[in-house]
């Protein structure tokens, strides 16, 4: 296991968290778990975008790791 | 002339539906907690409708009538004591206060007639064996009693500890002996589709559910008609804080083992603001 494709897999678990938490704010019917919800799937959403932007980043430096 | 058992029997109907009528038209209260002039209005229409349909010589009309002023003064008690609060005090009774402040109030328990042995057996009803234990007690009109323990007594609440708890909305039941109920769906904020696409995660048909429910996070719980069938329990909510533990480890590892100082920074912030989402959420996910 490398490192690039540690933080590709802590990528992927974010992505489902994100996407959970949207099927949650969606779901539930208390309004006030709904914006709970919806805040942290934004959040989420940002942690996501940094190591979407990292894995790049490892990518370009170090090409062996590319698709791993 | 008829023979009696057919006018009894004929009688028996129509005081039955008359009767009906009567409590249908005084309210749920008639059934449930009688004041003095219910419980008094109760009795003696009861005791009218079975002297009428048994004594073959009286006029079933008088008895009719007899019941029909007793139902409507029941009535207008009621509605008067709806509009006017000194009327209801004096028609249906009022509260009596018989412990403050720790102290029994001697005056008023001998007021309305209640002993002492009389007020600690209602005490121990309530489980309450000290008479130190309750800070205000109040005899209610219907001769119950209702307490209010010092506070060090009171059962622990979440409040008491300063816990954030998540509001949660009724649960609905949305499937009832393998029909969908519609309306406990729509309340639900769902569809059909919806219904059948979480069945079919849990990999069970429609008519072998006896009984389906939606929790306030959309999450469907069903009971089956075959017990030996399990049913996995919804367990979303937990994993889901399970898995934004890990991710939140992963991203402090990361920041360990990386030499780039700007990505070392890059995942500390995330690894914060991770755990500040699994703080806010927890009491959402929890359970």
């Amino acid at each position: 296991m490398t490192i690039a494709s540690n933080v590709k897999q802590c990528l992927s678990t974010i992505k489902g968290i994100e996407s959970q938490l949207a099927s949650f704010a969606l779901n539930s019917l208390d309004s006030e778990a709904q914006v709970i919800f919806n805040q942290a799937m934004l959040t989420v959403g940002e942690v996501k975008k940094d190591l979407q932007y990292r894995v790049l980043e490892l990518e370009r430096n170090e090409p062996q790791y590319k698709g791993s | 002339m008829m023979p009696g058992w057919v006018i009894i029997i004929g009688r028996s109907l129509v005081f039955l539906v008359l009767l009906f009528v009567t409590t249908k038209v005084l309210g749920k209260k008639q059934i449930s907690e009688l004041s003095f002039f219910e419980y008094v209005a109760g009795i003696t229409i009861g005791s009218i409708a079975g002297e009428v349909v048994t004594g073959l010589e009286g006029n079933m009309f008088h008895g009719a009538l007899a019941l029909i002023v007793f139902g409507f003064v029941t009535f207008l008690v009621n509605f008067l004591a709806i509009k006017s609060k000194k009327f209801s005090d004096f028609a249906e009774g009022k509260s009596t206060v018989v412990i403050k402040d720790g102290k029994i109030l001697e005056e008023n328990l001998k007021k309305e007639k209640y002993t002492l042995d009389e007020l600690s057996a209602l005490l121990r009803q309530k489980n309450i064996f000290k008479f130190a234990d309750v800070e205000f007690a109040v005899l209610e009109p219907r001769g119950n009693l209702s307490v209010l323990l010092k506070k060090e007594n009171l059962p622990l609440t979440p409040k008491d500890l300063q816990m954030k708890m998540p509001n949660e909305k009724e649960p609905q039941t949305v499937i009832m002996d393998g029909n969908i109920v519609d309306e406990s769906l729509r309340c639900a904020g769902k569809g059909r589709g919806w219904l059948y696409t979480e069945l079919d995660k849990l990999e069970v048909t429609l008519d072998n559910v006896f009984l389906g429910q939606v929790d306030s996070y959309g999450e469907l719980t069903v009971d089956l008609y075959d017990d030996k069938i399990q049913v996995p329990s919804p367990a979303q909510r937990p994993l889901l804080l399970a898995t934004l533990k890990k991710v939140q480890a992963d991203l402090e590892i990361f920041s360990l083992e990386t030499n780039c100082e700007k990505s070392k920074e890059m995942y500390k912030r995330n690894a914060e603001k991770v755990q500040k989402t699994i703080d806010m959420l927890s009491p959402f996910l929890n359970g």
